[in-house]
């Protein structure tokens, strides 16, 4: 990928015309109408706890996938661990709930930020590594937590996993009804892809896209890699600890086999299905590999090979993602930020 | 003298670690020529049981012939493998796709994607359960050396990846083809310019690295006498760290990491509770790479 | 987004394009790994539940009883997933499953909610069934199999024990049970270790357990574990004797370990020799669909799960609804299953009756001591 291919054909630096800047809150308002005016009427119109489920449950991998993509789509890091981090979340809004009684107002926040904190930890000896060596190093940690969760028995409760009695809840006001709890999943899930969002669309993101291009040239010119490279690991585990905690109010229950190995693998394929480096393929490769396989539930036991099969040639096809980056920086950039910023006489200078 | 308790000990991480290797040697392979992770390497050691144990089951042939039934087997999954999950991602050569990232993750994608697909053909025609392959066809008979126990297949699986090792040195080094095989994973485009088919160079290297994960699978699923569909993974994980902390390069180099590895699990077992010895493994593989951030035999590489 | 809002439209299309039912069938439930790498037991699972329903059905009752599959993969997401589907579907006035505890649990918090009853065959989680007054199960627990052991060790004179379990839920209780009864029987417990599920290699482990010296070995495992653990046994030399929960016995445990099965000792409810009619039709009929093998211990624990549900549903009718079925199944006594006599207890616990067998020449062997 070189400056050449961001500005993709058709579309000069300051092409962005007027229209297009009046057209950047469409594209926003409609993604948030269909999240939270029309799949909720259509939940409700359905009103079928399943429906809810589905949703929920996509939600949550969309926020699990697109902070997957923060590390690995931005920064260029190959992330073989992200499920451990997702487990700690969980595990600490789980933990937090059975032993001291807290709700998720102050589980939610508690849980990435322990997330992130054990990334940060982690991230000291290893950040420095790159490429193959990194990801070796990711998975080594990822299963190093998973070990931690299934064998410290005292604390985790190991095997025999937690039972998590409190559902949502907002300082004491109860949102655990279908329609409330989905409103809950939905909002969270989406202030936190804006977030993310903003991060990777902006000067911090554009760095990080340079180390991802060349390490070396972006440390001659200056910019700080290894720092970087933590700050993105260890926000990426803060986002992937809330939706940690998102799961664990959800299901009730959880053990150390819901945050093994497979699951950081299902990320992985959610944000290079969708394409690696854009996050609106990042969102539709988690709904993707969500949906296919309940979609596909009618086939019986020969569902999983027809997954494997539709990952295969979607990979195949469009080996950059079903919306690859180039593509998605353009509508990201245009339709969602109007990011482009121009000296007072129109000219424009560069992205914010 | 030593306690003869860790002398079995250190005995039995050798065979563990022995048995990780033999599947390292392969995936090392196939890594190096492409610098993609492939990661139904698992799958083609699956595959090499599973037609092992097919071949067994129909006909009783001799061991010889089960053995070149499984090369063959190898050889045609690597070149599936190749021309299905890796040869479609070269179809692109402008320098934007040669250096983009998104193609590289899409080409390790793919072969997970195989991978998935394979395995779960594999159990909906043969089921999830274990199989036994009938006893005489067993490499696990006792054999005492000294106050240590092993098996008989502990000798064989030392024996195979002894030559595999010489056999794949004696290719890499001394060969017109290991020539081209290692110019490739040094500078594909360089390779292409000086008039390597570097096709033709990669398919070789698939069928050869394939036949030997195809071969360690059958060995493997003889010395345990159980062959099932998610058999190669623990051994696929086991062989790419192994490859990663000899790095990456250096066959000989994972083939030791692979022992390492083996040798810290075993030992591990006597201090800590056996659910814990993975997490000395993967604690050595942290140690090693803040130490050796290139791998402890890898190249010297110039890095930020 | 407006692909989510097209793949739910494609789901819920299908689910109203389901054949209406006729007023007199009843819909039952089955959640279970049907494929991946426990799908071995959600298969048998799904042949045993079969048996069970093709019976029933054949039997000329007022009504006839449909059983939906689906497929959990022994994955939480997806079992809540389903728990979710069964609820909705009003038709379906009971459930059974899941196969692991782990999935059960999650799957049981929605039960739980929808007040819908819920039998496992297999999940071994103390807590289970205390989530609510809808999970019941039909497996033997710890709390009643370890003492048993423990006691019969006691009696062969096996005063110092070891004892390794799989590292899950089940695997905890099969230590904490056993031990507590050892200790309080006045024995001692050198060595207790828990293993990761699927570990190949127990030769490390094994000499550990030597070095402890124990007397016996108790173990809790399934029969893949089992296996590799008695065959590396018998590599290393060892000659401990080793004892077994009835989760080890099948005979696939034989077919694996070869002579190295020779001389393991283990309880069981269900022994596919028993002379008694309904154990022999049950073999009878699964080998019929099996290529002639012989059933283990868990599809005859879904056999009879299966059975009971559909007594309950019988009990509850005309019309069952979900608590009618409910209060049947909390009601069952002295049920004569293939696995003995079952009844439920105030916790929704079956209290089995077990027996003690041992592998002599190759085949599971009663024995009376």
């Amino acid at each position: 990928m070189n400056v050449s291919d961001l500005t993709a054909p058709g579309q000069t630096p300051s092409g962005l015309t007027a229209p297009d800047r009046r057209r950047g809150w469409i594209l926003p308002a409609l993604v948030a109408l269909a999240v939270f005016v029309a799949l909720p009427a259509a939940l409700a119109a359905f009103d079928r706890g399943y429906f809810y489920q589905i949703a929920n449950l996509a939600l949550i991998f969309v926020l699990l996938s697109a902070s997957m993509h923060l590390v690995t789509g931005v920064a260029g890091l190959l992330h073989l661990g992200h499920a451990a981090f997702y487990g700690v979340g969980a595990y600490t809004a789980a933990l937090m709930t059975s032993k001291l009684g807290l709700g998720f107002t102050v589980t939610l926040p508690a849980s990435g930020l322990v997330a992130a904190a054990v990334a940060f930890l982690v991230a000291l000896p290893t950040m420095r590594l790159v490429s193959i060596y990194f990801a070796v190093a990711t998975l080594a940690i990822g299963q190093m937590l998973y070990l931690v969760m299934l064998n410290w028995v005292e604390f985790t409760k190991g095997p025999n996993g937690v039972i998590v009695t409190k559902g949502f809840e907002l300082f004491g006001f109860g949102l655990s009804g279908r329609i409330a709890a989905y409103y809950t999943v939905a909002v969270v899930v989406t202030l936190c892809v804006v977030a993310i969002g903003r991060l990777s669309h902006s000067y911090y993101g554009n760095a990080l896209r340079s180390i991802r291009e060349d390490d070396q040239c972006a440390d001659a010119m200056g910019v700080r890699t290894v720092r970087l490279k933590m700050e993105a690991f260890t926000l990426s585990a803060f986002f992937a600890g809330v939706a940690g905690a998102l799961w664990a109010h959800m299901t009730g229950y959880i053990s150390p086999g819901d945050f093994k190995f497979s699951e950081s693998i299902l990320i992985l394929a959610m944000v290079v299905v969708g394409g690696l480096g854009s996050l609106p393929g990042a969102v539709i490769g988690a709904l993707l590999l969500i949906l296919l396989p309940e979609g596909l539930r009618g086939l019986g036991d020969f569902r999983n090979v027809m997954v494997g099969l539709v990952m295969f040639l979607s990979i195949l096809l469009l080996p950059k993602g079903l919306l690859g980056e180039v593509s998605a920086l353009g509508l990201v950039r245009r339709q969602f930020g109007a990011a482009w910023r121009r000296t007072a006489g129109g000219e424009g200078i560069g992205w914010r | 003298m030593i306690d003869p308790y860790y002398l079995q000990q250190l005995a039995i991480g050798l065979s563990l670690g022995m048995t990780y290797a033999l599947m390292a040697i392969g995936f090392t392979l196939i890594f190096g020529v492409l610098n993609v992770v492939n990661f139904a390497h698992g799958e083609i050691y699956t595959l090499g049981a599973f037609a092992g144990l097919v071949v067994i089951s129909a006909t009783a042939p001799p061991v010889v012939a089960v053995i070149f039934a499984v090369l063959a087997a190898g050889a045609l999954a690597g070149f599936s493998l190749e021309r299905l999950a890796f040869k479609p991602f070269r179809r692109f050569t402008d320098e934007a796709s040669l250096k983009s990232r998104a193609m590289r993750e899409s080409t390790l994608l793919s072969s997970l994607a195989v991978s998935i697909v394979a395995r779960e053909a594999l159990e909906l025609l043969f089921g999830s359960q274990m199989r036994s392959a009938p006893a005489e066809y067993l490499i696990n008979t006792p054999v005492r050396v000294g106050p240590v126990i092993l098996v008989t297949g502990d000798f064989i699986i030392f024996g195979v990846a002894a030559v595999m090792l010489v056999g794949l040195q004696y290719l890499l080094t001394r060969t017109r083809a290991g020539l081209a095989i290692r110019a490739v994973s040094n500078n594909p485009l360089g390779a292409k310019y000086v008039g390597i088919d570097t096709d033709r160079t990669i398919i070789l290297t698939f069928v050869v690295g394939s036949m030997m994960g195809a071969a360690a699978g059958i060995l493997m699923g003889l010395y345990y006498g159980a062959v099932f569909p998610a058999m190669g993974f623990v051994p696929g994980i086991k062989a790419f760290v192994a490859m990663v902390m000899g790095g990456l390069s250096s066959i000989p180099g994972a083939v030791i990491c692979a022992l390492i590895l083996g040798v810290s699990e075993s030992m591990a077992t006597t201090f800590v509770s056996s659910g814990w010895s993975d997490m000395v493994a993967y604690g050595f593989l942290i140690l090693t790479l803040v130490f050796f951030p290139n791998g402890l035999f890898g190249a010297r590489r110039e890095r930020v | 987004m407006t692909f989510r809002r097209l793949a739910l439209a494609t789901v819920a299309a299908a689910a109203f394009a389901a054949p209406a039912l006729a007023a007199d069938t009843v819909k039952l439930g089955y959640q279970l790994p049907l494929t991946g790498d426990t799908a071995q037991y959600g298969q048998d699972f799904r042949k045993a539940a079969e048996i069970a329903l093709d019976e029933f059905n054949a039997a000329g009752k007022p009504f006839k009883v449909e059983i939906v599959f689906e497929d959990s993969r022994s994955d939480a997401k997806e079992g809540t997933n389903i728990a979710r589907k069964f609820v909705d579907d009003k038709a379906i006035v009971g459930v059974l499953g899941d196969f692991t505890s782990g999935v059960s649990m999650a799957s049981a918090q929605v039960y739980k909610e929808a007040g819908l009853a819920q039998l496992s065959q297999t999940a071994s989680h103390p807590d289970y069934t205390k989530i609510s007054k809808y999970q019941f199960r039909n497996i033997a627990t710890q709390a009643q199999e370890g003492p048993y052991n423990a006691q019969w060790m006691a009696s062969k004179g096996y005063k110092n024990v070891a004892v390794i379990a799989e590292q899950t839920d089940w695997g905890q209780s099969v230590v904490s049970g056993y031990s507590e009864a050892v200790k309080a029987g006045g024995g001692t417990v050198a060595f207790s270790e828990f293993f990761n599920r699927g570990l190949k290699d127990y030769r490390s482990l094994i000499s550990k357990i030597e070095r402890a010296k124990p007397d016996a070995i108790y173990t809790g495992f399934f029969y893949e574990d089992g296996a590799q653990f008695l065959k590396q046994l018998q590599q290393l030399g060892v000659k401990t004797p080793v004892y077994s929960t009835s989760a080890a016995y099948s005979p696939k445990l034989i077919e694996l370990a070869g002579d190295a099965a020779e001389g393991v000792r283990l309880t069981s409810n269900f022994l596919p020799t028993d002379p008694a009619p309904n154990v022999q039709h049950f073999v009878t009929e699964w080998k019929k669909r099996s290529a002639d093998a012989v059933p283990g211990q868990f599809p005859a624990q879904a056999y009879d799960a299966v059975r009971i549900m559909l007594a309950a549903v019988e009990k509850a009718q005309p019309n069952p609804t979900r608590e009618k079925v409910r209060d049947a199944l909390a009601q069952t006594t002295d049920f004569p299953g293939v696995t003995g006599k079952t009844t439920f207890n105030a916790e929704r616990e079956p209290v089995k009756e077990l027996v003690k067998v041992e592998v002599k020449g190759g085949a599971f062997v009663p024995v009376a001591e």
